[in-house]
């Protein structure tokens, strides 16, 4: 045992999707070294597989990619692709991991990724990535995107004909890698396994696998996508005809005790109806119904997807469980048997989806057992309401679905606060692992002309079969200011590297261009070998002539050359016109401001604490703790009172905390990394300067106006009823509970998220205080995703009864000679339900806080249409805005339960790290600057940019903040007087490419 | 399956590929001997019965030859030492394409001769040209189709994978692959059968779809295969560019083969 | 015979998606004419009708723009900018008489390599059949 040992300041993070990502990335940033520990060849888990993302239909890979390739090419991440945990060693802090590194029989370090071998392997393998449902070779990458580009022999396929190595110019291919172990030092781990789909052969009544035309959700998605095996046509598997009509039935291995899957996958009914919208966008006149038990629409802006599903899309939604399905073996339709209001009815589809479930992925039990965390009945890690990312193991945490199902944005935002749990273990190691920046001397070249050096790549023959690579270095020799030109069999290769910076210096060359891939992915590499060289990295030039030419116009080699030629002669025209760059530096306030005393600032301030950065807290009432101090009761076992009040001490107690009670934000100005904040607090006044801005105001309570409320103190709020079992002032006999009270259309259009669980939590209380009261919940749908369905169940079994009411027939509440009267009409019953209750309590909505408007105006941040703070990215950036340095958490981004707030806040904390920890702030490279000269000052560009980078200065001229700028150009298309510039990409620049692609450009 | 019944008048076309070093010195020595045998029969030399390549069969077939003979010297004797076992291996997977092209496999026909064995020439030149006699003309009235059925089996002789396995065959089974592993005949020859029937219904859905676009359903009836299947490879030439969508027919989308200038 | 037309194309592609969508185009093999000529930008946002003219102005036969989809805009809303400028300019360029087949703006994603390929082949095929542009073409003085 390592006992003793002293702190390491890395971390392991196991499990290489959206949610491993987003952990190593902010890690690394913040000053960790980390090891990504990945099961399978490449990295993106599910999330690469998906077509598009709810609600905002934004496509997946589009929105991913860059995070692969930041992951990728991080220098503080190593990647441990193909490879497992075989044993822990040690204690927190210092914890030492076997891995298990299974053969690639493909070099890593050697392979370029170029794909010839997969061409040209005889082997057609069952291909996992496209769900079975294309074939790929037995050497294969999962997806043209994947990172590392490091293809791998399937050794179960392979049959070892020898061609890939023939084929390999790279020499790339290993066939005797053997089994390796190798030993880690970590001082945290964080599990980010994801899950595993339920695989729906098990429901046999659904005839999965033995009609054809029978999918999973899955499948479906791969059938959406335009990388897909259709190309994106919905296409029915029997025949290959398009489907006019496509059913959709939910809960396939979730809320099923049957399959032992009690629990709730709570992403599906949202992907369903995504996955419905998608293919009735793709595919004209067809027809989506959907089965289900309850829609549980209930995440931010869900709710409105789901009425335009139904308005918009016109999809159709049938609340049953289908029994059984059944296919008519002439057509191979499939005839779904279900009830509906009683009645047993049947309906012919062209195909049915079936939406999985979301399983516990399947290695979790033995790696459980490895690390010695506890797992849940349910296979998940278990975890606590008031400790969401933390395993049984001190040392040890857990984000995304791992830990429950989840969607994407609570696990990025899971997967942050993750990763702020296991740094602040380790926060006294901070930037000691990490990969240290070389200074290299630049050489100065603005006073010389242009000498430019063109290396031409064969990318073994995907260039060089196709495109005269030769021929086009002959021709670049002949151009203006070209000094020297050569060709490689790959440029990307080490010895290439150093080639380059041998020519650099041997021609005394200025500017640098490789003729050769993309740069999306090559790019940085050639850039730092050009800065190694002793240049600006910026004075570098790339011309695609791989994935934009031979690859594309592989039977017209003629054609391709001249292509070639154009390509670099653009090259060269951009090239000779590129400046050297030096990107801004700013010094970081290292603390942070926090505005908000409830549950997540606190979570939030005391996260900043550990991580040993100073926090401010500032809370508007007299007392911390916000909308927990008025609850009694947890649906777990925990007493939020107790949970409350021993966090509320840490903070009075941390003297890197200072809390300002009833105060008020009178104005702030700067930006990240410096911002001066005036205060006001018990009538004193104080100023703050602080480097990020943390937004964790939480939300309100609507009072309701309908139900009579207020006109009898036998009607009350959950709050309210909570206050009252707690003071154990009532003994009610009767109760109902009134759902959706506000939410859903009414007073607002959204799901409150928490009621649904809220009023089980409070009947199960009254039950456990009250064993013979009768309870009644009327309700619209039972939105207790996840494990809180469990909660559901119990709640029915003791005899909680929960009675549906329709949108369009309220229940109606009157208080008639001092007695309450409460009807309901549930919609398969003919009579009306008549209650006479002795509590009503009504299950109001969570509103946005009036002030949010105020307080969005003053950071510059928006707010979405329902008055929540509007993140910078739905999907990958939960608690960022798009301003730098300003960040959310908690109900103040949407209603959230406790745990779900604290994941914020935590991630928030993880977030604002990858800032404070720097030495200085970098800005951009190629970012946007003013000519004030030209300048008119007509604001047009401020209002452009969607940074907020735009200010004015003294003179009344538009000025860029470069490390706001981001660098899109928007501002420089769209300033009527040419005085702004994005570098890199200056007018004179692309002008120069323009003319440049139909001749020879005159120096 | 062509019909049988002898023409009497049927003179047929054969072609021998034969060996430098044995068949076709058996060949000389016949004529040397002045050993009568039919006159059908005309010889290609070739250094090697390694050297014969299947599309060279498959070529010959579809051009009106009758029938094909490859002779090479008796096993051991070879003058490139595994050439003649490398031949035996690539025809008889030739003979599974001939059969896949709905022709009688008997048309093909792999001898040992050696260069003393001119009787022995003379003997299976006679045979053989009884057999295809007995055969009949490969080439009656369905002209065009054997045609055609030819030009997709020597399609799949092209796929480099299939002559990547062919040629490797005696390699994989008798010496080990690259992992030191010899595999079964019989995993071999499964394989090699599974990808023989993949590419051969991939060449014969490009046939089909090259004079007019089809849909999946219409490919599938067409040859007598369930459309899932077809749909499957039709997706997978999709893929590689060999059939393109062409456009949509009620609720069937069709697809045209692509032609590439090369 | 006369050669046949080969129409030069300048295509316009933002980082982040159409880019990566012309990339992914190359790796899945997709095929289409070579007559484009890809100039990179960072945002859609970033490309001014200045480009635009230019590019015919020096003899482009077609100019194809593309950027993400809205919605999916790497810098949340650059593509909306050049939604609304380019909408102008092409009623612009229809009014001095240029054929608004040469002039396209198109949404790919960076997974829609096979739309881009389409897209490609389209923008040729009818700049093809209007033969070269001469609208906006610069007379060079030395003629």
């Amino acid at each position: 045992m390592k006992s003793g040992q002293e702190k390491v300041g890395a971390v392991l993070v196991v499990g290489g999707g959206i949610a491993g990502m987003q952990s190593s990335l902010d890690l690394a940033e913040s000053g960790f070294k980390v090891y990504l520990l990945e099961r399978s060849p490449c990295i993106g888990g599910v999330m690469a597989q998906l077509d598009k993302t709810f609600p905002t239909n934004d496509c997946a890979m589009c929105i991913m990619a860059p995070k692969l390739v930041a992951t990728g090419r991080h220098p503080n991440i190593e990647l441990i692709t193909n490879s497992e945990i075989e044993k822990l060693e040690g204690e927190p802090g210092s914890f030492e991991v076997t891995l298990a590194k299974h053969p690639r029989r493909v070099s890593s370090e050697k392979c370029t990724g170029c794909g010839i071998c997969a061409q040209e392997c005889p082997v057609e393998a069952i291909n996992e990535f496209n769900e079975g449902l294309l074939p790929r070779s037995a050497v294969h990458i999962d997806y043209p995107q994947a990172v590392p580009l490091t293809f791998i022999i399937d050794k179960t396929v392979c049959i070892g004909c020898g061609i890939c190595e023939k084929m390999c110019k790279a020499n790339a291919i290993e066939y005797d890698q053997a089994e390796e172990q190798q030993k880690i030092d970590v001082g945290s781990i964080i599990l980010a396994l994801g899950f595993d789909e339920f695989n729906p052969e098990i429901k046999k009544e659904y005839g999965y696998g033995i009609y054809p035309n029978v999918v999973s959700s899955i499948e479906f998605e791969r059938l959406l996508s335009a990388i897909g095996p259709t190309g994106g046509m919905v296409l029915r598997p029997s025949d290959y005809d398009i489907p006019k009509k496509i059913a959709f039935i939910q809960c396939v291995g979730s809320r099923d005790e049957q399959c032992d899957k009690s629990y709730c996958s709570a992403v599906s009914c949202m992907y369903s109806i995504k996955e419905a919208i998608i293919a009735k966008e793709h595919t004209e006149g067809l027809d989506c119904h959907i089965f289900y038990m309850d829609i549980r629409t209930f995440g931010k802006e869900f709710e409105d997807y789901y009425n335009r599903a139904q308005e918009e899309y016109k999809i159709g939604f049938t609340r049953s469980r289908p029994a059984s399905l059944r296919e008519d073996p002439e057509t191979k339709n499939v005839i779904i048997s279900y009830v509906e209001n009683g009645e047993p009815k049947e309906e012919e589809f062209d195909m049915v989806v079936l939406s999985v479930g979301i399983d516990a992925p399947k290695d979790a039990i033995t790696l459980s057992e490895r690390l010695g965390i506890d797992l849940n009945k349910h296979n998940f890690v278990s975890t606590k309401k008031f400790s969401p990312l933390s395993t049984s193991r001190e040392g040890i945490f857990v984000c995304g679905a791992f830990s429950s199902p989840k969607d994407i944005p609570d696990t990025v935002a899971q997967a942050s606060g993750a990763a702020s749990k296991a740094s602040s273990i380790i926060s006294s190691e901070r930037g000691k692992l990490v990969a240290k920046r070389e200074i290299i001397p630049e050489k100065d070249v603005r006073l010389e002309g242009a000498r430019i050096g063109v290396f031409v790549c064969h990318c073994g023959i995907n260039i060089g079969g196709v495109v005269r690579v030769p021929e086009v270095v002959e021709y670049a020799r002949t151009l203006p200011n070209v000094a020297y030109a050569e060709h490689n069999l790959y440029t990307c290769s080490q010895d290439t590297q150093e080639r380059i910076k041998e020519k650099v210096k041997e021609h005394d060359l200025n500017r640098v261009i490789v003729a050769s891939c993309t740069p999306r992915t090559h790019e940085p590499l050639f850039q730092s070998t050009t800065s190694e060289a002793g240049l600006n990295p910026y004075l570098f030039e790339m011309a695609n002539i791989r994935d934009q030419c031979s690859w594309v116009h592989m039977h017209e080699p003629d054609s391709a050359t001249e292509k070639a030629k154009d390509l670099v002669r653009m090259a060269v025209a951009k090239a000779r016109l590129l400046e050297p760059l030096k990107k801004a530096t700013l010094d970081v306030k290292r603390n942070a401001l926090v505005i908000g005393g409830g549950i997540s600032g606190m979570t939030a301030a005391l996260g900043f604490a550990d991580q040993g950065y100073k926090a401010y807290l500032i809370e508007k009432t007299s007392e911390l703790g916000g909308k927990v101090r008025h609850l009694h009761y947890a649906v777990t076992e925990e007493n939020p009172q107790d949970e409350l009040f021993a966090l509320i001490k840490k903070i009075e107690n941390n003297e890197n905390i200072e809390v300002f009670k009833d105060a008020e934000l009178l104005s702030i100005e700067g930006y990240v990394g410096n911002y001066k904040t005036k205060i006001s607090y018990e009538n004193l006044e104080k100023e703050i300067d602080h480097g990020v801005v943390v937004v964790a105001t939480g939300a309100l309570e609507y009072e309701p106006t309908e139900y009579s409320y207020g006109e009898d103190r036998r009607l009350v709020t959950q709050l309210e009823l909570e206050k009252l079992l707690a003071e154990e002032k009532i003994n009610p006999k009767n109760v109902v509970m009134i759902q959706c009270v506000g939410s859903r259309g009414e007073s607002v259009s959204y799901c409150s998220r928490i009621c649904c669980t809220t009023a089980i939590k409070n009947a199960l209380q009254i039950k456990d205080q009250h064993t013979d009261a009768k309870i009644y919940i009327l309700y619209r749908d039972i939105r207790t995703y996840g494990f809180m369905e469990d909660y559901y169940q119990k709640a029915a079994e003791e005899g909680v009864v929960f009675v549906r009411y329709d949108v369009d027939s309220k229940p109606k509440v009157e208080i008639t000679e001092g007695n309450l009267k409460v009807s309901v009409k549930e919609p398969n019953i003919d009579e009306e339900l008549r209650l006479d209750p002795d509590l009503v309590v009504l299950s109001v909505a969570a509103i946005p806080d009036p002030n949010n408007e105020e307080l969005s105006k003053s950071l510059k941040v928006p707010l979405s249409k329902d008055g929540f703070f509007l993140e910078a990215h739905m999907k990958l950036r939960p608690v960022d805005f798009a301003t730098e340095g300003v960040f959310l958490c908690g109900s103040a981004h949407s209603p959230k339960f406790i745990d779900e707030s604290i994941s914020q806040a935590e991630a928030v904390v993880s977030r604002a790290c990858t800032i404070l920890s720097k030495d200085y702030l970098e800005a951009e490279g190629v970012i946007s600057i003013v000519n004030s000269d030209i300048c008119s000052g007509c604001e047009t560009c401020i209002l452009v940019c969607p940074f907020d980078a735009i200010d004015k200065d003294d003179k009344k001229k538009a000025k860029v903040n470069e490390l706001l700028c981001k660098g899109c150009g928007a501002c420089v298309a769209a300033c009527r007087a040419g005085a702004i510039q994005q570098r890199c990409f200056t007018d004179e620049q692309i002008l120069s490419v323009i003319r440049s692609a139909f001749q020879e450009v005159e120096v | 399956m062509e019909g049988g019944g002898i023409l009497p008048d049927f003179e047929p076309k054969i072609l021998a590929f034969a060996c430098n070093w044995c068949s076709y010195a058996g060949a000389d020595l016949a004529g040397v001997s002045r050993i009568q045998y039919p006159p059908n029969m005309s010889i290609i030399r070739v250094m090697c019965s390694g050297r014969v390549d299947p599309i060279f069969i498959l070529d010959a077939l579809k051009k009106g030859v009758d029938g094909v003979m490859v002779l090479g010297c008796h096993p051991g004797d070879c003058h490139y030492i595994s050439g003649n076992l490398m031949a035996e291996r690539k025809m008889r997977w030739t003979k599974e394409l001939i059969e896949k092209a709905g022709c009688d496999p008997r048309r093909l026909k792999l001898e040992w001769i050696s260069a003393s064995e001119g009787e022995r020439f003379a003997n299976t030149a006679r045979e053989f040209t009884e057999q295809i006699k007995e055969l009949g003309p490969l080439q009656k009235e369905d002209k065009e189709k054997i045609s055609a059925e030819l030009k997709a089996a020597s399609k799949v002789v092209d796929e480099s994978r299939v002559r990547v396995l062919m040629g490797k065959e005696r390699e994989l089974v008798e010496e080990g692959n690259v992992y030191g592993d010899k595999a079964a005949q019989k995993d071999f020859d499964a394989l090699m059968k599974g990808i023989l029937d993949d590419e051969h219904t991939r060449e014969k859905i490009l046939l089909a779809a090259k004079a007019e676009p089809l849909s999946i359903k219409e490919i599938s009836k067409r040859m007598g295969m369930p459309s899932q299947e077809i749909g499957r490879h039709v997706m997978w030439l999709r893929h590689k560019g060999k059939i393109a969508l062409h456009g949509i027919e009620g609720r069937s989308p069709l697809y045209k083969t692509v032609e590439v200038e090369v | 015979m006369l050669p046949t037309f080969e129409p030069k194309i300048l295509a316009f592609l933002c980082n982040w998606c159409s880019y990566a969508g012309a990339d992914l185009a190359g790796v899945s093999r997709f095929q289409y004419p070579p007559n484009v000529r890809i100039v990179r930008v960072m945002c859609s946002g970033r490309i001014s009708p200045r480009f635009v003219l230019k590019s015919f102005q020096e003899g482009a036969d077609g100019v194809l723009i593309a950027g993400c989809h809205p919605g999916d805009c790497h810098y949340s809303k650059g593509n909306y900018y050049t939604r609304r400028r380019l909408t102008v300019l092409g009623k612009l360029l229809e009014h001095v008489g240029l054929d608004p087949r040469r002039f396209k703006v198109k949404w790919i994603s960076a997974s829609e390599g096979g739309k881009f390929a389409d897209v490609v082949k389209e923008i040729t095929e009818d700049v093809k059949k209007l033969g070269p542009q001469n609208s906006l073409k610069r007379v060079d003085e030395n003629e």
